[in-house]
């Protein structure tokens, strides 16, 4: 009986191979995501979600089949290694796809977890959670509160026909809470979340009280504050801003398969200016904070993959194929969310490495601004084919003579990233990077884990919606 | 395997000794192919089960559940829901699962060339659309047409007996075009959703992406201030999807996160306005026999004439509220707590003519497409996007394109007077059938 990774991704690989497959990768995944969820003092939910099975894709005279299935018994692999090479074969009548070369990797990467969240008593996991949702609910002008804490245990095995062999497992743990408060007619939400790499521990050594406690008090102040009046403002954008702006309108167009179809604005731009010269952007697979990429799905060493040096474009992030057809390499960049799915390029950890300047310094001299904070974004969204990008943005305060002073919240900003990154003009030295085990980066349908951030910036045009 | 796994589970939560218990599982077998601008690139398929238990002990409710690769992953899924529930609180709002499972009569969701997969079909098809856009126009070119078909199989049962089953097809198919002309560049991407493929026209997918990605061309942004604002059905379809359809969900109302809390029988829009939910629509994306806990779908108004009739309630919702469930029950998988959402929202048509509408716009937009209005704040009703593809109207002439400018407001104050007004034409985009509407004085950020 089959019963190892290993030995069921060995029957795939030689199945296929020996029925005629030029390329064999076969990925196997057991995926577990926990949350409890409490809202309004009431247990919402305590879910449990399971992901597990076997991919396959195989590359057969340029033809690309890739099946999964849930069914991990000998007939249930034997069978999609039939249906992927059928597929293959029949596809390599329309596009030719080939694969950059690689050095193989053989390796077992796990993050160090000191109480696994899966051990832990779930009466005292929803205690927690219990605890911190019915203290806010308590809080005049809070009106309704939304608790949560999650865990995801990801465990991979990758093998190819080209001799990789990697063995992963991630564990997350995280906790979030969003309040909404209530003035007069006016209701304002404020979520905040922290996200740990590694195990239960890292609940434990937090005081989740004080956190909810920030966040109700932002929201209340929040409910009562005004919206920013519309136009372009000189910005300072905070961390974790400056990271939500450069994953989502630079990091997309900075993906290899977007460059290859002509989706992308920075297709072409390869040597070219695209930021100031203050700007130096990255990807990289292991950081401080961040969601750790040793190896992508392609089961290549993700290490650090260096998008703009100085302002200038200097690469794109790539897969084995993508790397084919730009004629580079692949730098590591080829994730799932799932064994339901193929890879797409994806970023990793993307963030903007900084300079010398304290934060103070970038509110020195501007006499009318807006101090972007990021902390309780709802997200953005990006159109990477022209480069326009749009933010939803949380509480945030108007500069007025170098000092952050007035809360205004329903802050939205928008603008071209060529134009924003362009018009940077300070960069401080806090590097931060963070992750998020409640949400994930989306794309195609498929949702994958990043890690995003960089110092405070900047930048002297930034268009700001309001009423 | 399907009814395998829905024996196994119930057997198991019979012996557990749980006061209540629901089994929820789907067969869901999907394809997707995937086109780029050199041809068809590759083909994904697969199949998996998947199974949701929702176990109750007293008033302690667990839900558990994920993807099964064995039938014996049933003992596992059951056995951590039973060790897991009984540690857990007691929620006081918990009354029953649904008593009585039912299923509607719904036409048009089962489209036989998609369940029976004719791949090297639909292989053709996209490459066909790869290569059309440049008889079109000569400046296009495809940059991705993607084509899913899937085919899903749904079994609901409870410890109260009653069993229901269906099966749906499901196709989406996108284009996206990109146009280069003279030193600049557009691009646009048309969707097709729905159960079946009778409505699907390649040609006129193609068509309405290259203009939209030629409307597209030398936009630029207007000044900052106020306009009045034509929304295509796409862009109204999106602001009722982010603002409104949250709004009139039962959870979200009995939470105080909803405008709309305390204004059943009331006008909360124009006159102009009704919208209907009905999961029973023929051949719309969310048309199915049941909901996802086993309650009937049915036809209801929920905004009549501007004023709210009804909000959307599953089970859990309508016990707290003395009300029967509307057939909304929403999880998208079976092992999350189910919610109320909509099934699909038709809004009823209006008396202009989309061309009427435009040449008596004297400062204004139409506004095609917009990025981020999903991040709106349906809690206080604000409206925020960003325009990515619309055009610049004065006293009836369109100027010029414009996009990269943010538009924003109150929906509940832009939508109120009866100065809102629709369009007799309507578009079916997905769970959404709605026409163009003509919102006043929307505010604008952009230059200066």
């Amino acid at each position: 009986m089959i019963t190892t990774y290993e030995e069921l991704a060995s029957l795939a690989l030689e199945e296929a191979l020996k029925k005629g497959a030029d390329h064999v990768l076969v990925r196997i995944q057991e995926k577990l995501y926990e949350v409890i969820i409490y809202d309004c003092g009431v247990l919402k939910s305590y879910s449990v979600g399971r992901v597990s099975g076997l991919g396959i894709r195989v590359l057969v005279s340029g033809g690309v089949g890739y099946v999964y299935t849930a069914s991990l018994d000998r007939g249930g692999i034997v069978g999609s290694v039939e249906k992927a090479l059928s597929i293959a074969r029949s596809l390599s009548r329309y596009a030719q796809v080939g694969y950059v070369s690689i050095k193989p990797v053989k390796d077992f990467f796990k993050v160090n977890v000191g109480v696994d969240p899966y051990d832990v008593d779930p009466e005292v996991k929803v205690g927690l959670v219990k605890e911190v949702n019915t203290s806010s609910m308590r809080k005049d002008g809070i009106k309704s509160v939304v608790t949560r804490l999650a865990y995801e245990v990801d465990r991979k095995y990758i093998t190819s026909s080209d001799g990789v062999s990697i063995k992963s497992e991630v564990t997350l743990v995280g906790f979030s809470h969003t309040a909404v408060a209530k003035y007069g007619m006016i209701s304002e939400k404020v979520s905040n979340s922290k996200t740990f790499v590694g195990g239960y521990e890292f609940v434990e050594s937090h005081d989740w009280l004080a956190f909810a406690d920030e966040v109700d008090s932002l929201a209340i102040k929040a409910s009562q504050a005004k919206t920013p009046t519309p136009g372009t403002y000189v910005a300072v954008l905070d961390n974790e801003a400056v990271g939500l702006l450069v994953h989502e309108a630079f990091g997309h167009a900075s993906e290899g398969d977007l460059v290859i179809t002509g989706s992308s604005v920075l297709r072409g731009m390869v040597g070219e200016r695209v930021a100031n010269e203050l700007v130096s952007i990255v990807d990289e697979g292991v950081v401080d904070g961040g969601y750790p990429v040793p190896y992508d799905d392609e089961g290549v060493s993700k290490g650090r993959t260096v998008v703009v040096k100085d302002g200038i474009l200097n690469e794109f992030l790539s897969s084995r194929y993508v790397g084919s057809r730009l004629g580079r390499r692949s730098t590591g960049n080829a994730r799932v969310q799932d064994i339901t799915y193929d890879s797409l390029v994806r970023q990793t950890n993307y963030y903007v490495e900084p300079k010398d300047l304290s934060i103070d310094e970038l509110f020195e001299g501007v006499s009318h601004g807006i101090y972007v904070v990021g902390r309780g974004a709802s997200g953005g969204e990006v159109d990477p084919s022209i480069g326009t990008y749009t933010f939803s943005i949380g509480p945030s305060y108007i500069i007025k003579n170098g000092e952050p002073t007035e809360l205004v919240r329903g802050v939205v900003v928008s603008g071209n990233i060529l134009e924003t990154l362009m018009s940077v003009d300070a960069v401080a030295k806090d590097l931060k990077v963070v992750t998020n085990v409640f949400g994930g980066c989306g794309k195609d349908s498929q949702t994958v884990k990043v890690g995003f951030g960089g110092p405070h910036i900047r930048v002297r045009k930034l268009v700001v919606g309001g009423l | 395997m399907l009814y395998d796994i829905v024996e196994r589970s119930l057997k198991l939560c019979s012996r557990y000794g749980f006061n209540e218990f629901e089994v929820y599982v789907v067969n869901d077998v999907g394809t997707e192919v995937l086109g780029i601008d050199k041809g068809v690139e590759k083909v994904v398929s697969g199949e998996e089960f998947l199974l949701g238990v929702r176990v109750v002990m007293g008033r302690k409710v667990c839900v558990y559940g994920g993807m099964v690769s064995r039938v014996e992953d049933v003992d596992v899924l059951v056995n951590s829901a039973s060790k897991i529930v009984r540690t857990l609180p007691e929620d006081r709002g918990w009354v029953s699962l649904p008593k009585k499972l039912g299923t509607s009569v719904v036409e048009g969701i089962v489209d036989v060339g998609i369940k029976d997969l004719e791949l090297d079909r639909y292989v053709e098809l996209v490459n066909y659309m790869i290569k059309k856009p440049r008889d079109v126009d000569r400046r296009a070119f495809t940059t991705n047409v993607n084509m899913y078909l899937g085919y899903v199989r749904r079994v609901i049962t409870n410890n109260y007996g009653d069993v229901v089953e269906d099966e749906r097809t499901r196709t989406s198919i996108s284009v996206s075009v990109k146009v280069v002309d003279n030193g600049d560049e557009s691009g646009y991407t048309e969707n097709y959703s729905a159960p079946n493929l009778s409505r699907f026209n390649p040609d006129e997918l193609v068509v309405k992406a290259v203009e939209g990605a030629v409307r597209g061309l030398r936009s630029k942004r207007v000044y900052t201030g106020s306009y009045d604002v034509v929304l295509m059905p796409r862009v109204f379809t999106s602001l009722i999807n982010s603002l409104i359809a949250p709004a009139l969900c039962a959870d979200q109302v009995q939470k105080g996160r909803s405008p709309l809390k305390g204004m059943l029988g009331l006008k909360v829009f124009s006159e102009n306005i009704t919208v209907v939910d009905d999961g029973t629509y023929p051949g719309m994306l969310g048309s199915k026999c049941f909901d996802d806990e086993g309650i009937p779908t049915k036809r209801k108004v929920l905004i009549d004439k501007g004023v709210l009739m009804s909000y959307l309630y599953d089970t859990y919702t309508a016990n707290i509220d003395s009300k029967e469930s509307t057939g909304n029950a929403f999880r998208p998988t079976p092992h999350t707590v189910p919610k109320p959402w909509i099934s699909n929202i038709v809004v009823e048509r209006g008396n202009y003519e989309l061309d009427t509408l435009i040449s008596e716009l004297r400062n204004g937009l139409v506004i095609y497409d917009v990025i981020g209005m999903w991040l709106s704040n349906p809690v206080s009703g604000l409206l925020n996007a960003t325009v990515a593809n619309a055009v610049y109207v004065d006293r009836g002439d369109v100027k010029h394109s414009v996009k990269g400018v943010v538009i924003t407001g109150d929906v509940y104050e832009l939508l109120k007077t009866d100065e809102v007004v629709l369009t007799s034409s309507k578009e079916v985009l997905g769970r959404y059938e709605v026409p163009a509407v003509y919102i006043p004085k929307i505010s604008v950020a952009g230059e200066g």
